[in-house]
């Protein structure tokens, strides 16, 4: 079967195909989910080859997953981004040796230097990218999801594994950390809205 | 394209937020290439539509069966012994009174021995 005649079929359908052996159902898969997968991930790592390992191994954990997934107990890409963002806190965590404080992100002298430093020379998403990478993982996460991705909040919360209200609270706390990192950088960058 | 993607909720963020879903990663095609081939690589082999050959397998009683001419034979056979139990269970009342009456008898065999020897055969 040609790729364009399973281009409308959604994901799950895609799934079982693929489990049934058909080629082009791997191929469309790929092609639909790989680059969601690769860009969380760099999104969250900033790292370009960390990046592909993750999502290679949480495609790869999709393929093994494949025969026996259950039909209606959850949404593929739902259940991806959900593989892929604890693969990027897991390499996060190892990466920092812990856990950051919202109040480093609060005062940018503190630990956070690296990201006030780099918004010197970056551009507007840039510098959006530098100051995420001060947030504590979860608030980052959630924000990369919400406001990067598109996500909604009841997908986040399922990938997250916490309430809809959890969500909400995560990525509040991080826009409001994010606009404290940003404000020096407002006049420079020469706009404050559309 | 900026404003059709923007999230309600970017609040005063959302022309940073913008910047950076239109500097959105991508990933190299050498990637995605390597990707699919594992996709493939990864998928399961479809199952053999054919029906796989059953195992001949010998033992006495298959032998036996065999030399009284196989399956057909036993369903004879089977039937035959249904037969006999049906008689054994039927048979009292209807085949006493037919085989112990005289002219049932004579019926049977309409000249005595006796009624040959005085005709002289």
């Amino acid at each position: 079967m040609p790729y364009d005649a399973m281009s409308d079929q959604n994901d799950e359908a895609l799934l079982a195909a693929y489990a049934a052996g058909e080629p082009a159902a791997a191929r469309a898969l790929t092609l639909r989910l790989a680059p969601k997968a690769f860009s969380v991930a760099m999104r969250m790592l900033k790292d370009r080859a960390e990046a592909e390992d993750v999502a290679q191994e949480a495609l790869l954990r999709l393929w093994r997953a494949a025969p026996g997934w259950r039909t209606g107990e959850a949404q593929v890409s739902t259940w991806l981004y959900r593989v892929v963002s604890n693969l990027c806190i897991d390499r996060m965590r190892r990466r920092r040796g812990g856990f950051a404080d919202l109040e480093s992100v609060a005062e940018p002298e503190d630990p956070a230097p690296s990201a006030a430093s780099a918004l010197q020379d970056t551009a507007r998403g840039q510098a959006l990218e530098a100051a995420l990478d001060a947030l504590p993982e979860r608030q980052k996460q959630a924000v990369v999801l919400r406001h990067l991705e598109g996500l909604s909040n009841p997908e986040i919360a399922e990938i997250m594994d916490i309430g809809v209200r959890a969500v909400e609270s995560l990525t509040a706390r991080g826009r409001k950390a994010l606009e404290g990192l940003l404000a020096p950088r407002r006049d420079e960058l020469g706009y404050d809205d559309d | 394209m900026m404003t059709d993607r923007k999230m309600s909720d970017d609040g005063p963020l959302a022309p940073w937020f913008d910047a950076a879903r239109d500097d959105a990663p991508l990933a190299s095609g050498d990637w995605l290439a390597r990707m699919e081939a594992m996709a493939l690589a990864e998928q399961p082999v479809p199952r053999a539509v054919s029906r796989p050959v059953p195992e001949r397998r010998s033992g006495w009683l298959r032998e036996a069966l065999g030399q009284l001419g196989g399956w057909p034979a036993m369903a004879g056979l089977a039937a035959a012994c249904v037969a006999g139990v049906w008689l054994g269970a039927v048979a009292p009342s209807d085949w006493t009174g037919m085989g112990t009456t005289d002219s049932l008898i004579s019926a049977a065999e309409p000249a005595s021995a006796y009624d040959y020897a005085m005709l002289g055969l």
